[in-house]
C-alpha cells in the first residue's frame, strides 16, 4: 500500500543486510517513506528468514521456513526483495547497477565484504560519484582488529555496557539483541546527516561504523567519571547512586516483579501512605533523600514485605496514582495485553501470505501527517521483476536468462 | 570543509539524557544547537560522577558529555520576557526538543497551537516517558521504570537461573541514550522531508515504544515461534558469557566452523573427539554435557590471550570490557576513537567519540559543554537581535533568572 506525506519519499536505498544491525537501519528509513531494496543471493539469504530467535523453547523447529523467520519479519518491513547472486560476476554487476540508482548504500557483511564482490565504496562512486555507502561492521574497517566478528552480545560486553549491567555480587550480563537495533537506529541517523551534507554540498562519502564503538558512545559519563575519580564505575543493579527507594520488588505469585524510583521526599511520602505505614515519612532513617540511601536495605524489605503479598499491576495503579514512577517488569505477554500500548497503536498488524495476519511492533514514533506504513517484509525475491525490469530497465527475456542461469530466484 | 550538519538550528530545552543527547547528536555533526535551561540549571547538573567527587554544578560528568558542542542560554520561562524571548529563539529554530513532562510547556503557555502559531515551519520533537497520549501519558517514569516497561529488564540479567532475583535495568542510563538516538533520527527526517511544503510537525516519542521496540525480534519470536523469553541460562557453548582466569568473554561459536576452530584451538581435547560435535543441531541438544568441561577450560585462558587467538581464527568472540579496558583498547585507538576535551572548570578528560567515521566532513566538539547561562547575551543579541539596552532590560526584569551572567 502506498503511503502519503512521507519525510523521506524519492529517496532510494540499497540494501546489503543480513540479521539485524544493518536491516534494521534501512527498515527505519523504509517506515518513513524511503524506498529500500533488500539485496540477497537466494541460495544465501538472509539467515533470519528461516532462523528463529536463540534459544528455543524445545520442541520448537530450529528452522521455520522461509519467510517465516519472526526476527526477519520484523526487521525488515515495508522494503522490497531483489534476489542477485553477487558471487557470480553477472550478478555482482547487476547489484552494482542497481546501487548506482540508489541515494544510500548499507551493508553489515565482515569488513571488507562488499569491496570483494566489486561493491565498494571506490568502485560504486566511479558509477555514482555523490553516493553515500555505510559499512557497518563489528569493530570497524581497518585496525588490528578489523577482521574479528560479532554479535549484539558480542559487542554490549566489548563496549563496555555488559560490564555495568547485572548486581554488584554478580556476572556481568550483556543486554539481548537491543545492541543490533541500538546501532541500526545510529547508522540510520547518519545516513541521513550525509544526505543532508550531499543535498548542501551535492557531495556524497563513506561512512565507517563500528558497532562496538556504538556501544560504548552510551556510556559517556562512566568513561568520564572514571577518569575524574580514578575508580572503574561497577555493577549497581538496579539502584542508584543517588536516588532511593529504586528497586525491582517482588510481588504475590511467581516471576512477577515490579520497579519503582522514588525521586523526591513527596513522592516518599505518597509511598510511605500508600503502604500504610505513614510514620516512615517522618521516621529519621528514611526522611531525607541521603538518609534514604544510606538505609536503602532496611528499606527495600519493608516495601517488599508489602508488595509480595499483594497483585503487581493493582500495586502499580495505586503507586502511579499517587505520584510516583512504578511499572510492571512486563514480559512480552504483558506488553501485547497494555491497554495504554494499545490505545496508542504501538502494534502493526499486517498480512503475511503464508502466515495470515501478523502483529508486528510498530515505529518507536507518532508523526503528526503521518502514518506508519502496515506493510510486511518481503517474501524472497518479490520483486525481483519490478527492480530488474523497471529499475535496471532490462527486458522479460534477460530477466528469463538470468532465472536459467540461476542468478536470480 | 562544511560541517555535515552545517546549516540546521535546533533549539533544544531539555535535561538529563533523552532530550541532551539528542541535541549533541546534531551539534557534534555542525548543526546550531542552543541549550535552554532554567536559571537552576539541567537537573544533570546535579548528578555526577564529579572530579574527586566533588559535586559542582559545572563539572557532572553526565551534563558535560551530553552537551559537548552547544551554546547554553537561562531563560526564566515563568517570567513574561523569559518567554517573550523563548518565543523569538522559537521563530530562529528549525527544530524545538523538549522531554519535559506532558503538558510541561502548555502550563507556561505554550500549547502545541500557539508553538505552531509562532514558527510553522517547526519540527517539534517531544520526548516522554510513555508519550503524548493514551492512558498513562501523566505517569512519571525514569531509566528503571521503563527498562522494566519497556521489557528489555526482564530479561536481564542474562544467564541467570534464579526467579527469585529481581530482573535487573541495562548499567547505565540506555533508556536516555536510547531515546534520544530515536528522537533525533525522526527528527532529521523529518526536517529532510520538510522542503516539499515548509510544513513543521509533532514528533512524539515514548521512551517505553522506544524500548519495546528494540526488543522486536525477540517479541515476535516468543509470540509466534515460541522462542524463549527471559532471563534464561544461555547454555555454553553455542553463545554467551563465560569466565576467565582474568576477566568475562562472550563467546558466540555459533556456527559449526566456528565450533571446529574453537575445539583446534582447545587443542582437540578427547571430548569432543565426536566429529557429531561440529554439526550445530547436535550442539544444540547436547550441550549441557559438555558446558562444565568448556567452562573449565576457558577458566584457565586468559582474557585478552583467548579473544586474539579464537579471533584471528574466525571465531565471533569478545572480553567484556570495563572502561579502564576501553580507554586502553587497542582498536579504539587506532580508530581514535576518544578525544581531549578541555573544559575551563572541569579540565581535560578523554570523551567517547563517535562510531561513524565519516570521509567528507567528520563530527567534532566544536566546544565543551556550556557553562549555565555562559551564552545569554551572544545567544540574545546576535541570534535574536536584541540591542545591548533590550538585553540590559530583559536582564533586570528576570528573562534569565538570577544568574551572573
Amino acid at each position: 500500500m502506498k503511503y502519503e506525506n512521507m519525510p523521506l519519499e524519492g529517496v532510494r536505498v540499497a540494501d546489503f543486510c543480513w540479521v539485524w544491525a544493518g536491516p534494521f537501519a534501512c527498515m527505519l528509513l523504509a517506515m518513513l517513506g524511503a524506498e529500500v531494496i533488500k539485496v540477497e543471493g537466494h541460495k544465501r539469504t538472509d539467515l533470519t528468514r528461516h532462523s528463529v530467535v536463540w534459544p528455543l523453547a524445545d520442541p520448537s523447529p530450529t528452522v521455520v521456513p522461509p519467510n517465516q523467520g519472526m526476527s526477519f519479519n520484523s526487521v525488515n518491513m515495508n522494503k522490497k526483495s531483489v534476489t542477485l547472486d553477487i558471487s557470480q560476476p553477472e550478478g555482482a554487476a547487476l547489484a552494482k547497477q542497481l546501487a548506482a540508482k540508489c541515494d544510500i548504500v548499507i551493508d553489515n557483511m565482515r569488513a571488507g565484504a562488499m569491496e570483494r564482490a566489486g561493491l565498494g565504496y571506490e568502485a560504486l562512486r566511479k558509477l555514482r560519484p555523490d553516493i553515500i555507502v555505510i559499512s557497518s561492521s563489528s569493530r570497524g574497517m581497518a585496525g588490528p582488529q578489523r577482521d574479528f566478528g560479532g554479535y549484539a552480545t558480542i559487542h554490549n560486553a566489548i563496549g563496555g555496557e555488559a560490564y555495568l549491567t547485572g548486581y554488584p555480587d554478580g556476572d556481568p550480563s550483556t543486554t539481548s539483541g537491543d545492541t543490533d537495533l541500538m546501532n541500526a537506529t545510529t547508522t540510520a541517523f547518519i545516513a541521513l546527516a550525509a544526505l543532508h551534507h550531499r543535498r548542501q554540498t551535492g557531495e556524497g562519502q563513506f561512512i565507517d561504523y563500528s558497532q562496538c564503538e556504538g556501544t560504548t558512545s552510551l556510556i559517556g559519563e562512566a568513561v568520564l567519571g572514571y577518569q575524574m575519580t580514578g575508580r572503574v564505575p561497577e555493577r549497581m543493579g538496579n539502584r542508584h547512586p543517588y536516588y532511593a527507594p529504586h528497586n525491582v520488588y517482588q510481588c504475590w505469585g511467581v516471576d512477577r516483579w515490579l520497579a519503582l524510583e522514588v525521586h523526591s521526599d513527596e513522592e516518599f511520602a505518597a509511598l510511605a501512605q500508600v503502604i500504610g505505614k505513614p510514620e516512615l515519612a517522618e521516621d529519621k532513617r528514611f526522611k531525607t533523600m541521603k538518609a534514604r540511601k544510606r538505609n536503602e536495605k532496611r528499606l527495600d524489605s519493608i516495601i517488599e514485605e508489602w508488595t509480595r503479598e499483594r497483585d503487581r499491576d493493582w500495586i502499580v495503579n495505586e503507586f502511579c496514582r499517587a505520584g510516583m514512577a512504578a511499572a510492571p517488569s512486563r514480559d512480552w505477554q504483558d506488553l501485547y495485553a497494555d491497554p495504554h500500548l494499545r490505545t496508542r497503536e504501538a502494534f502493526i498488524t499486517v498480512q503475511h501470505p503464508e502466515i495470515g495476519p501478523l502483529e508486528m511492533v510498530g515505529v518507536p514514533w507518532k508523526m503528526s501527517g503521518y502514518t506508519p506504513p502496515a506493510n510486511r517484509a518481503p517474501l524472497l525475491g518479490e520483486h525481483n521483476d519490478y527492480v530488474l525490469r523497471e529499475i535496471l530497465g532490462l527486458s522479460e527475456d534477460q530477466v528469463r536468462e538470468l532465472r536459467r542461469k540461476d542468478i536470480i530466484k | 570543509m562544511v560541517t555535515v550538519l552545517h546549516g540546521i538550528k535546533i533549539l533544544e530545552y531539555t535535561e538529563m539524557v533523552a532530550g541532551p543527547y539528542c541535541g549533541k547528536l546534531f551539534a557534534d555533526l555542525g548543526a546550531d544547537v542552543i541549550k535552554i535551561e532554567p536559571p537552576e540549571g539541567d537537573r544533570a547538573r546535579c548528578f555526577g560522577p564529579f572530579p574527586d567527587d566533588k559535586p559542582h554544578p559545572e563539572k557532572s560528568a553526565l551534563f558535560l558529555y551530553n552537551n559537548t558542542s552547544k551554546r547554553g542560554v537561562t531563560l526564566d520561562l515563568n517570567k513574561h520576557a523569559g518567554k517573550d524571548a523563548f518565543k523569538r529563539l522559537l521563530q530562529w529554530a528549525d527544530v524545538l526538543i523538549d522531554n519535559h513532562p506532558n503538558g510541561h510547556l502548555a502550563q507556561l503557555g505554550f500549547e502545541d497551537a500557539t508553538i505552531q502559531a509562532i514558527n510553522p515551519h517547526l519540527i517539534f520533537t517531544c520526548i516522554t516517558p510513555y508519550g503524548r497520549t493514551g492512558p498513562r501519558e501523566d505517569v512519571k517514569g525514569d531509566e528503571l521504570t521503563i527498562a522494566h516497561a519497556g521489557s528489555l529488564g526482564n530479561v536481564l540479567p542474562s544467564r541467570s537461573a534464579n526467579i527469585d532475583r529481581a530482573p535487573v535495568k541495562p548499567g547505565g542510563s540506555q533508556v536516555g541514550y536510547q531515546s534520544g538516538i530515536t528522537a533525533a533520527f525522526v527528527t532529521l527526517a523529518a526536517l529532510l522531508g520538510r522542503g516539499k511544503t515548509g510544513k513543521g510537525r509533532i514528533i512524539d516519542i515514548s521512551m517505553q515504544e522506544v524500548i519495546l521496540g528494540l526488543m522486536r525480534p525477540s517479541i515476535t519470536g516468543a509470540r509466534y515461534l515460541r522462542a524463549h523469553w527471559g532471563r534464561v541460562p544461555d547454555r555454553p557453548p553455542a553463545m554467551g558469557r563465560m569466565q576467565t582466569s582474568d576477566g568475562y568473554l562472550v563467546l558466540g561459536a555459533v556456527e559449526d566452523h566456528h565450533f571446529g576452530a574453537l575445539r583446534e584451538v582447545m587443542g582437540n581435547p578427547s571430548w569432543l573427539a565426536d566429529d557429531r560435535w561440529l554439526i550445530m543441531a547436535y550442539r544444540t541438544h547436547h550441550a549441557p554435557e559438555i558446558a562444565p568441561l568448556l567452562d573449565a577450560w576457558m577458566a584457565q585462558q586468559e582474557k585478552d590471550d583467548i579473544h586474539h587467538k579464537l579471533a584471528r581464527r574466525g571465531v565471533p568472540l569478545g572480553p567484556v570490557n570495563s572502561v579502564k579496558d576501553l580507554l586502553e583498547n587497542e582498536q579504539y585507538a587506532f580508530r581514535k576513537y576518544f578525544h581531549e576535551v578541555e573544559h575551563p572548570l572541569a579540565g581535560k578528560q578523554k570523551y567517547p567519540g563517535w562510531p561513524y567515521l565519516m570521509s567528507a566532513s567528520p563530527p567534532t566538539v566544536s566546544r565543551p559543554a556550556p557553562l549555565l547561562g555562559q551564552h545569554n547575551e551572544e545567544i540574545l543579541c546576535k541570534e535574536i537581535g536584541c540591542s545591548a539596552t533590550e538585553f540590559q532590560r530583559l536582564k533586570k526584569s528576570g528573562a534569565f533568572g538570577k544568574t551572573k551572567r
